[in-house]
Formats: structure tokens, C-alpha cells, sequence
């Protein structure tokens, strides 16, 4: 009885030590593309919850597991560094002098990869299919359908846009991948007939998803996606651009930190998404082929949507537009950079991101005076706050009529750096007499709060938009959008409906009529800014970090400032650039 | 049935489907009492992924038509009470349009693979370990092991998670670090995929089973004690039987019933209660669905997963009540 315990036991043991080494054999053995001529990328969620959905009309569904950046070509990119828009699908999309016709000419010779050809029929088609919506509710229907009269193909590699309004950045913001994507093409032949709120695009034996891009879709699950390359592709054959080096693309969920951290110091991770200072450095002392966007500090690239604090201006007491200015002056960016960010981002001087595209309009905010200073100016601060009837508790924080001056700021509770600036922020006011705190809440919550105003101020980005012009950003602000608290509001969520917002508004319109690069628009930007100075609505804070790692053990020639061809946002449209410039590492 | 009588089989399903109906209406009640809905969660995460969506309002407003949140919450609930009868959960709202169902479908076989296996396994280590514990019989020397190994019970399953990773996984590379399967792989039912998924739930099992058997040590081991001083124990031995007869007839036999009961309650909790496991992992079960359904208040997906779980809860705990008296001849539900 006991020998044959011990027996039984002796083989289980053994089953489970050579269980590791069996595996490793028969992984070796199933892996049909090798590690070398494979790039992985990771994911930045906690899982795809729907894989097979590859309906990106409907709002939520997830394209940054490697549909945008491998399969779904843009029309056009724009180039960060150049702030010019670069041809990809399109060669050209010029307006008429008056802005509201825009005509749009196609590479020769794109095909689906199934064989179909792309043509302007597939341009109407998508453009129409968004037209049609009544409800709305399918993405970039609501913009389509608030600037486009009607769209017509005048031949196979041509189309028209007839505009309700003139629109001189028609093709920046919508097809040429600003920020993040673009308004993606449909083919005709597939989505014709379907319904576009529940089709899912996703049959593997009718071959679908298709997409015009150099990879096709082999396996799609909750935790990774599998991506070959397609040796039929378009651009190859038209001379376009060469195939892309990888022959196939996987994109993981990696998940938290920590395992990104672990993947990328064990090369298993080429490209890893947002990691924090700390994280880089472990990776780098286990794998010295880890790289950053910058070398050294701050390591980071600037992501394009600055961080500010964001006042609903209608809510008391902060309807005292003092009160806020008082807020700006206490603040020190370069502290909170220090402190929540360990030195890897830059302060703010105004609402815009420090693209080079973007430094004509803050160069001209700076010349008038109206640009904010990185480090605080308390007692200017504390002068403006008494001045509004505060004084001094016990407490040493500021007290009128028997109510401390309160400041409930909430943040978005999802991510570190959000809830560490916030803290931070918080510590600095409230040395200086301001009873603030912070609030993180869901995502739900905050977008809940800030679109129907519920809420004091904010830690937030909602003036994100403009990455080579002003308008979009300064937009965000328009009059136009005004809601009145407890309505849902698209934009101006700060509810800033002043003498001086209206002002403010009517010069931001008169910049949205000129053509982008008109040589006044810098000159304007700054007159407008006069109100947001005065007027405080926003404070700019910091530029927004993103630490973008990459090992080059397997792949070099990686984005980085040094070798700038586009920007490190492997989760953006713009991969597509990456993936062409992807050089196999040579093996010493 | 034997010990079983028709009345109380009735009154007992009587207080199943009750049992069912409350806790169904308290997870539809508790994420729409939250504030926020899933329309702005959904639109929170395209923002911060492309920095601003134009029109959402509008898009907004749509969406809510469309599922019907903007009715008033008692036609909601009927509404879910309708669905409940059919089992039909409808679309996620976070994942339109996925049904509910196919989001339950691909996760469950991955949870009831490794969790239910984690905390069989768990349950059977557990008892056996505080049975022989009490054992007469069983050497000195695993009784001091024994008490070592379950310092691990104190430990988060998160802990034990990140332990066995940086070991097994980074250091070593016996294992694989994150997912349910080699990257690249392409699923099927064949012997490299089926080695690749014992692979990888190995670690994550191994998280569950080492925070978690102690548990089940302590109770078995209380209630041996117990059983031990009892008076058949001391005929037993004056009869002579063998040690092993009386260890399993007599002592684990009459020990284990608790432990049962206990087991059944678990299977409801295991689900929700290794999100973490799963998180650590990137394991792909039914942990990460219902986690990401409340980051985005998914109502439909939160109502259909947690009604699952009561579902299989109520079922268990109606399956042990009602088999109790085969297991122990002494328990009879008859009129007195």
C-alpha cells in the first residue's frame, strides 16, 4: 500500500517538472512565424470584452487592437513634426476659394484585400451611409451630417464634398488621423444591405474584416489579436511603399504595469503603451535595448492633450472669475511636475499643446502678456482672494460670512498620474488657504458630471483638439455650446457664458473662417486669449506624459525625438508610418 | 426520496425562486442607483482615447433612446424581470452589439476551467491536509509542515499572484507570465493548444490553491477534533478497526459535511472573488467580464453575470440541501 503511494506520488511530481519543458517544445514547434519576424504590441485595457466586433460606426467598439494600425488605412496622416498632412489612401483633398466644396482625389490602383477594388463608391458609400443616420448615433455621423450638404464621386478616384458651412480644416480633422484615427472607409460590397448598428463585420470564412492595409486579421480573442501580412497589399504593388518588414503583428493584453515591465525586460514586449518613470527604469536595468521617445529626462512624448484645471464657472463661488485667477496664481507647475510627475513632463503657459505647429499662437499669447507663469505667485493669489471678502481662519484656511472658501476638484480615478497631479494640486491650495480636496470618480462619473455641470472644477483635457492650428482647442470654449447647468453639454462644460466669453467667441468664429495658415490667425489667437486670461475659465497646467517604451532587440529604427518621423502612439492610425519604417535588428 | 418529503421539497424551491427574485432585483437596483450611466461611461472612454468626441451629446441622447434608459425605472425593471424569465440579457451596452450571452460564453469555459478546478483542488488539498493533521497516525514532522505552508492563507491572492509570476515566470521562465494561451497560438481543440492552456492557468490556479486551502485545513482540522472525542471513536478503535478505515469512515466522513455546505457557497463566490487573479494574469474568465461591466456600469452585462452566479449559488445550496440525506443517513427532512 505505501510503495504504491509513494509511486503514484513520484509520478505526479514528475508529470508536473516536465510539464514547463514539454510545453516549450511543442510552442517552439506550433510557432509558425518567428519571434523575429514578429512585433508585439500591447493593449491598454484589461480585455477586449467583444473581439469579433469590427463595427467601428457604433460608439465604444475598440480599434486600437491593431484594425486601425494595421488594416484600416486613413485617407491621410498628419505629420506631427512637419505639421504638414502626408497622402496615404488620398493624394490630394483641396477646398475652392470659399472653403465649402472640397474635392478629393484617390491613389490609383487600392485594393480591398479581397481583391475588390477601393474606389470613390466606397468614399459615397460611407460618407452617405453616415448621412443617412437619423439618430445619430453612429460615430462621426453627428459631424458629418453638421458639415456635409451632400457627397458625389465624380469618377472612380474622385469625390465631392459640398459643405453647409465653409470649413478651411474639413480635411485635418476628420481624415487625416489628428488624433488617434480618422473617419475609416467602408467597402461597399461588404456593408451594402447591412444594418450599420448591428453588423459585425466579422466572418473568418467570408474572409471578414477587410481592410485595404498591409496585414489581415488571422485570430482575434479577448487577450490578443493576430495580425499576418498580406503579400498582396496594394501599396506594394502600385510602388506605393514596399511591404513592412514584420510579417506578423500581435497585439496583447498585457495588462497592468507590472507586466508590461516583466514582458518587455524578457523581449516579449516590443512596444508597451504609457508606463511611468519608475516602470522605465526597471525595464532599462534588466534590458538596456529599452528605449524612450527621449533619452533622458523627461523620457516622455508629449501626448496632445495638455492637463488643465477646469472650473464650471457658473458654480459658487467660483462664479467670481478672481477667485480663479487666484487659483492660477497659487499654482506651481513646475512643483506638481517635480512632485506627481518626477520630472517628465513641462508646465503649460497657455491652453495649447507644445507642438512645434502650435508655437506661431503661444509665441503670440506670450508677446501680449496673457500667457500664465509656470511657478506660483501666492500672496498675488492670496491679495486676490481677500480682495473678494475672505480672510483667514484659524485653520489658516479662508473663511467669509462663516463658509470656507471650498474647491472640490475631481479627477478620473483610472489612472495614477490623474489622481497623483490632482493630490498634489490639492496640498499646494491648500497651503495657501484654499480648502481643496479631490475627488476621483469612475469615468462615468466624471463625464456624467462634467457634461450637465454637476460639478466645481475639474482635473481634466477638455479643451484637447488643436495639434497643428488653434481653433479646435479654443472652440471647446464657444458660447455657441452653452448649456445651463443640469443639461447635457457637448462643449464648454465650464459653462463660461460672460460678456467676455461671448466676446472671446466671436473671434474664435471669425479664426474658424480663415484658411488654415493665414498669416492674421496668430494675431487673433492672442486678442481672444485676452478673455480666457482675465477671465480664467481654464488653467493650464501641465503638457500631458506619455513614456513609450520600446525594446529594439528584435526591431530598431523605432520613433523617437532623434528620428521624429511621425509620433510613438503605436495605439494612434498614424502606426501605420511605424510599421513601414520597422527595420529588423541585426544580430551581432 | 429518502429523508425527503413532498412538502419540503416544495417549500424549499419556494424559497429558491424567492431566494432568486431578491437578489436579482438587488443587482438590477444597485448599478442604477449609481450615479452615471453606461452611455457616458462609453463616451468617458472614447474621450480618452481620442481627446474629445464632437456631438456627444447627441450621440449620447441616441444611445439612451435606443436602450431604453430613458424610460422610468419601474417600466426598466419590468422590462428585466420579462428578460429574466427568458434568460435573454440582451446587448451589452459597452460592447454593442455583442449579446450578453455570447460575452458570458466566451468567458465562462475559461472560469470553470481554471477556478473550479483551482478550488476543487483547493477543497481536497484543504481537507486533507486538516484531517491528517488530527490523525493519530501521521508523522510528527508534517504535523510542524503543515501550520508552515499555511502562512500563505494570510496573503491577498494578488500577492501570491505577483510571487509565483516574478518566480516562476520572469526568473525561471518555466511558465508563462500573461494570457490563457502561447501568443500567436491559434485555438483549437488539439494537444499543443490544450498543453498551452494548462500552461498558463497553472500559475493563476497555483495563486488560488496556495492563499486558499488553509482555509479549508482550519475547518476540516476543527471539526476532526471534534469528531475525534466522540464515543464511536473509542469503540471503533476498541473493535480493532484498521487506522485508514477509521480515518475515512469514521473521521472524515463525519467531519467533511460542513465543509460541504461550505463548498457549495463557494462555487458563487469564487467567480467574483479572483478578479484579481485574473487581472494579474490577463487571464480572459469571467472575473475581468464582470469587472470591466461595472468600470462602465454595462448594466445588461452586470444583471446577466451576477445573476448567473446567484443562479448557480441557489442552485448548489438546493442540490446539497436536498442530497444531505443520502450523504448522512442521520439528516431526515420527514414529519416529525
Amino acid at each position: 500500500m505505501k510503495s504504491r503511494f509513494k509511486r503514484l506520488g513520484l509520478g505526479i511530481m514528475l508529470s508536473l517538472m516536465a510539464l514547463p519543458l514539454a510545453v516549450q517544445v511543442v510552442s517552439a514547434q506550433t510557432a509558425d512565424v518567428p519571434r523575429e519576424d514578429t512585433v508585439i504590441f500591447d493593449i491598454d485595457a484589461t480585455s477586449i470584452a467583444s473581439p469579433t466586433n469590427f463595427n467601428d460606426l457604433v460608439p465604444g467598439t475598440n480599434k486600437n487592437q491593431g484594425a486601425h494600425q494595421a488594416m484600416w488605412e486613413p485617407l491621410f496622416i498628419l505629420n506631427y513634426a512637419t505639421g504638414k498632412i502626408d497622402p496615404y489612401l488620398g493624394t490630394s483633398f483641396t477646398p475652392n476659394d470659399k472653403q465649402d466644396v472640397w474635392t478629393l482625389k484617390l491613389h490609383d490602383g487600392i485594393k480591398w484585400s479581397d481583391g475588390v477594388p477601393f474606389t470613390a463608391d466606397d468614399v459615397v458609400f460611407t460618407i452617405q451611409l453616415l448621412l443617412d443616420d437619423k439618430t445619430k448615433t453612429l460615430s462621426d455621423a453627428a459631424n458629418m451630417q453638421h458639415w456635409i450638404k451632400s457627397v458625389t464621386k465624380i469618377d472612380d478616384l474622385t469625390v465631392q464634398f459640398d459643405l453647409n458651412l465653409p470649413n478651411p480644416r474639413f480635411q485635418l480633422d476628420y481624415f487625416s488621423v489628428r488624433i488617434w484615427g480618422s473617419v475609416t472607409m467602408k467597402p461597399k460590397h461588404v456593408w451594402e444591405g447591412q444594418d450599420p448598428t448591428t453588423f459585425t463585420f466579422y466572418d473568418p470564412a467570408k474572409g471578414w474584416p477587410i481592410g485595404t492595409g498591409p496585414y489581415k486579421l488571422t485570430s482575434a480573442s479577448p487577450e490578443q489579436f493576430v495580425w499576418d501580412e498580406d503579400p498582396n497589399w496594394w501599396g506594394a504593388a502600385t510602388g506605393f511603399h514596399a511591404l513592412p518588414e514584420p510579417k506578423r503583428l500581435i497585439w496583447i493584453v498585457a495588462g497592468s504595469e507590472t507586466n508590461k515591465a516583466l514582458l518587455m525586460s524578457n523581449h516579449q514586449l516590443d512596444s508597451a503603451m504609457n508606463i511611468t518613470l519608475g516602470t522605465l527604469q526597471a525595464v532599462q536595468a534588466k534590458n538596456p535595448n529599452a528605449v524612450a521617445w527621449v533619452k533622458d529626462a523627461p523620457y516622455s512624448f508629449a501626448d496632445p492633450c495638455p492637463r488643465e484645471l477646469e472650473f464650471q464657472t457658473e458654480a459658487a463661488p467660483w462664479d467670481n472669475k478672481d477667485l480663479r485667477k487666484a487659483v492660477s496664481l497659487i499654482i506651481d507647475r513646475t512643483q506638481n511636475i517635480a512632485i506627481a510627475y518626477q520630472g517628465t513632463t513641462t508646465p503649460s503657459t497657455t491652453m495649447f499643446v507644445s507642438y512645434g505647429g502650435m508655437n506661431p499662437f503661444i509665441d503670440a499669447i506670450t508677446k501680449a502678456g496673457y500667457a500664465n507663469d509656470v511657478v506660483a505667485h501666492v500672496e498675488d493669489g492670496q491679495k486676490l482672494i481677500e480682495a473678494a471678502g475672505y480672510a483667514k481662519n484659524g485653520s489658516g484656511i479662508y473663511e467669509k460670512d462663516g463658509k470656507t472658501l471650498d474647491l472640490a476638484i475631481m479627477v478620473g480615478n483610472d489612472t495614477q498620474e490623474y489622481v497623483l497631479s490632482t493630490n498634489e494640486l490639492v496640498e499646494q491650495l491648500q497651503q495657501a488657504g484654499v480648502n481643496a480636496s479631490s475627488q476621483p470618480v469612475n469615468g462615468a462619473t466624471s463625464q456624467n458630471a462634467n457634461q450637465t455641470g454637476n460639478f466645481q472644477a475639474q482635473w481634466a483635457w477638455n479643451t484637447c483638439g488643436s495639434v497643428s492650428e488653434p481653433w479646435n482647442s479654443m472652440n471647446q470654449l464657444n458660447v455657441s455650446y452653452y448649456k445651463p447647468a443640469g443639461e447635457l453639454a457637448t462643449a464648454n462644460t465650464e459653462r463660461w457664458n460672460t460678456d467676455g466669453a461671448k466676446a472671446y467667441s466671436k473671434i474664435v468664429d471669425q479664426i474658424g473662417s480663415l484658411p488654415l495658415g493665414d498669416p492674421s490667425i496668430p494675431g487673433l489667437v492672442a486678442e481672444a486669449y485676452k478673455y480666457i486670461a482675465d477671465e480664467t475659465p481654464i488653467v493650464p497646467l501641465v503638457q500631458a506624459e506619455k513614456i513609450v517604451p520600446f525594446d529594439t532587440t528584435y526591431w530598431t529604427n523605432w520613433p523617437t525625438s532623434d528620428n521624429a518621423y511621425t509620433v510613438p502612439t503605436t495605439w494612434w492610425q498614424n502606426t501605420f508610418f511605424i510599421l513601414f519604417n520597422l527595420k529588423k535588428a541585426t544580430k551581432s | 426520496m429518502r429523508g425527503i418529503t413532498l412538502n419540503y421539497f416544495l417549500r424549499r424551491l419556494g424559497i429558491f425562486f424567492l431566494t432568486i427574485w431578491i437578489a436579482g432585483t438587488i443587482i438590477w437596483l444597485i448599478p442604477h442607483l449609481a450615479p452615471g450611466d453606461p452611455i457616458s461611461a462609453m463616451v468617458a472612454r472614447l474621450a480618452s482615447r481620442s481627446g474629445f468626441v464632437e456631438n456627444s451629446a447627441e450621440i449620447i441622447a441616441g444611445w439612451k433612446e435606443r436602450f431604453g434608459l430613458n424610460d422610468s425605472l419601474p417600466i426598466q425593471y419590468v422590462r428585466y424581470l420579462g428578460n429574466l424569465i427568458h434568460l435573454d440579457f440582451g446587448y451589452s451596452m459597452a460592447n454593442f452589439p455583442t449579446p450578453v450571452s455570447q460575452l458570458i460564453g466566451q468567458a465562462l469555459p475559461w472560469t470553470v476551467g481554471l477556478l473550479l478546478l483551482a478550488t476543487t483542488l483547493t477543497f481536497l488539498l484543504g481537507n486533507f491536509l486538516g484531517a491528517i493533521m488530527v490523525w493519530r497516525r501521521t508523522p510528527r514532522l508534517i504535523k510542524y509542515i503543515i501550520p508552515v505552508g499555511m502562512m500563505f492563507t494570510s496573503l491577498p491572492s494578488i500577492l501570491a499572484a505577483l510571487f509565483l509570476a516574478y518566480v516562476f515566470a520572469f526568473l525561471l521562465n518555466w511558465f508563462p507570465l500573461i494570457g490563457s494561451y502561447d501568443m500567436g497560438m491559434q485555438p483549437g481543440f488539439n494537444l499543443p493548444f490544450i498543453i498551452s492552456v494548462i500552461q498558463h492557468g497553472t500559475l493563476p490556479a497555483l495563486s488560488i490553491i496556495i492563499v486558499s486551502f488553509g482555509y479549508w485545513t482550519l475547518g476540516m482540522r476543527g471539526m476532526m477534533i471534534t469528531v475525534e472525542g466522540e464515543d464511536y471513536m473509542s469503540l471503533a478503535r476498541a473493535k480493532g478497526l484498521g487506522p485508514f478505515y477509521m480515518l475515512y469512515r469514521y473521521m472524515v466522513r463525519n467531519a467533511i459535511l460542513p465543509q460541504i455546505t461550505a463548498f457549495a457557497i463557494t462555487l458563487g463566490t469564487l467567480i467574483s472573488g479572483q478578479v484579481l487573479v485574473e487581472y494579474a494574469f490577463s487571464y480572459q474568465g469571467m472575473g475581468t467580464v464582470i469587472y470591466n461591466a461595472i468600470l462602465n456600469q454595462d448594466y445588461p452585462v452586470i444583471e446577466g453575470t451576477s445573476f448567473m452566479l446567484i443562479l448557480i449559488t441557489a442552485l448548489a445550496v438546493l442540490i446539497i440541501d436536498l442530497v444531505y440525506p443520502l450523504i448522512d443517513p442521520r439528516i431526515s427532512y420527514g414529519a416529525k
